[in-house]
């Protein structure tokens, strides 16, 4: 009964006091380059996004940790992607996407796109505008994570 | 510790409509554009959902310098010894991420392969840059419609192709198939200014910052002109095409007063046939072609007897030729004249006359 009512307490206070605590989100992005050694060995930097021209391919890392006392559930990370990243793929994090500006959302390969002639084709990552990872499971107290996702400078 | 995630989507997986068609971003982003990306958590803790989280990061685009020079065609373009205004024809492509004025430059190339083989042997003179005027005229081609550029292309935005027409005249006297390369090099240069060429852009050397850096991204262009520095260029020729004439005079004995037609002899009275031949190992036609010929003053002209556009056999002088033709011509003492209006590449035409001796 107290947990009860400090819960609802809690609902009704401005909410962002309590909140700003539990949950913190880090947003980082790199610059990829790849480079050839002399022996044909190619290795994978990745940069400060220093220089950045059209054409690069950019590493977005997102870092989450759960902060507080209890576990966090429902736990939804959206990531709307600037209009001037082309979205390339997200590894093996398997994210919702949206491909109508956060409106639907599915996996990739099950999305298609609408043509002027009334036929439809499978959706590409070009297509992506949102990207949204959602948890089936409770981020514990002091639980913490990654994700990440590759774009291209449009 | 790392958390599942729900694999299956938990918004719905109902197939979405998407009529946006994607973008074209040839040169891409506009330069000094910040790209920011925002990430969102939103959460429930104890079944109540807690205020939304987010976290941003931001970066600035840099400016890529990128142009291509390319000749139109892949084909010298023909000229004749003497003619104005020869035009060969290049494109110029801004493929940056901002608008920028490109400096021009045509130079002669010397000696070497031209573009199209053939050894650069001859400099064209009077060289001009015109960009083609899309507006008016005949677009594409070089017309008087077009605009005379002063060394360089103002304020060309970004992934735009425009046309150059590089106009030079020909020296005379020049033997057929000589050739004349040109390069064009265009350099890229600040823009934002109309009506005036922009400073000289150089890349951000060393330690970059977060703002706005330049980075060169051209390809090489002809020799000389390296990847990444800022310019381009390309190669034209011009090769001349002009008629080369070889003249040849021949003549036989048609006839004398004793022998008649059967094995004549140059006695006074007998007739010689005259044959002049013209024959052009150039490479264009030659058209009005005046043969003029004084009639020795030990001959006389036998009126009307000039034929025009005979053949020959064989290779002017050492063929031979067939005596033949189609009456024309005229004779103004002691001149015998006849014009043959053209005479093909490679093709050889004669005229005829006769004359009895005095």
């Amino acid at each position: 009964m107290r947990k009860a009512l400090f819960l609802l307490f809690a609902a009704l206070l401005p909410g962002q006091a309590l909140a700003a605590n539990h949950v913190a989100l880090a947003n980082d992005v790199f610059v990829e380059r790849v480079t050839t050694d002399a022996q044909g060995k190619q290795r994978i930097l990745l940069e400060e996004p220093k220089v950045v021209v059209p054409g690069d391919r950019l590493v977005f890392v997102l870092n989450y940790r759960n902060a507080g006392a209890q576990p966090a559930d429902k736990f939804v990370i959206t990531n709307p992607l600037p209009a001037a990243v082309s979205f390339a793929d997200a590894g093996d994090t398997r994210p919702l996407v949206s491909i109508d500006g956060g409106r639907g959302w599915g996996q990739l390969d099950q999305l298609t796109v609408a043509l002027p002639d009334g036929t439809r084709r499978a959706a590409q990552p070009a297509d992506v505008t949102h990207i949204r990872w959602a948890f089936s499971k409770p981020i514990p107290a002091g639980g913490s994570g990654k994700l990440m996702f590759r774009g291209v400078v449009k | 510790m790392t958390s599942k995630l729900n694999t299956v989507g938990i918004i719905g997986l109902a197939a979405i409509t998407s009529l946006a068609a994607t973008p074209a971003f040839a040169a891409g982003t506009t330069a000094g554009t910040t790209i920011t990306n925002t990430a969102t958590v939103d959460y429930q803790v104890g079944g109540v959902a807690q205020g939304q989280q987010s976290a941003s990061n931001n970066f600035t685009v840099d400016r890529k310098i990128n142009l291509l020079v390319e000749e139109v065609g892949t084909v010298t373009t023909n000229v004749v010894p003497g003619q104005t205004n020869a035009v060969t024809t290049f494109q110029l492509t801004n493929s940056s991420n901002e608008t920028l004025d490109f400096a021009l430059v045509a130079s002669q190339i010397a000696g070497g392969t031209a573009a199209h083989g053939g050894t650069d042997t001859f400099d064209v003179t009077n060289v001009r840059i015109y960009r083609d005027n899309i507006a008016t005229g005949t677009v594409g081609s070089w017309d008087v419609g077009d605009t005379l550029l002063t060394g360089y292309v103002d304020e060309l935005v970004v992934d735009t192709a425009i046309r150059l027409f590089v106009v030079a005249d020909v020296p005379a006297s020049l033997a057929n198939n000589a050739v004349a390369g040109v390069t064009l090099r265009a350099t890229a240069r600040e823009g934002g200014t109309v009506g005036a060429q922009g400073a000289a852009i150089t890349q951000t050397a060393g330690a970059n910052t977060a703002g706005k850096d330049t980075v060169f991204a051209d390809i090489a262009g002809v020799t000389g002109d390296a990847a990444r520095d800022g310019s381009h260029s390309d190669n034209d020729d011009y090769t001349v095409q002009t008629a080369t004439l070889t003249v040849a005079k021949s003549s036989r004995v048609i006839s004398d007063p004793f022998n008649n037609t059967t094995n004549p002899k140059l006695i006074p009275g007998a007739v010689v046939e005259y044959c002049i031949a013209v024959a052009n190992s150039g490479g264009v036609a030659a058209t009005s072609v005046v043969i003029n010929d004084a009639v020795p003053g030990q001959l006389t002209f036998v009126p009307g007897s000039i034929l025009l556009g005979g053949t020959y056999t064989g290779t002017v002088p050492s063929g031979t030729c067939d005596f033949n033709g189609t009456a024309g011509g005229s004779y103004t003492a002691p001149n015998v004249t006849g014009t043959i209006a053209t005479i093909a590449a490679g093709a050889a035409q004669t005229l005829v006359f006769r004359a009895t001796v005095n």
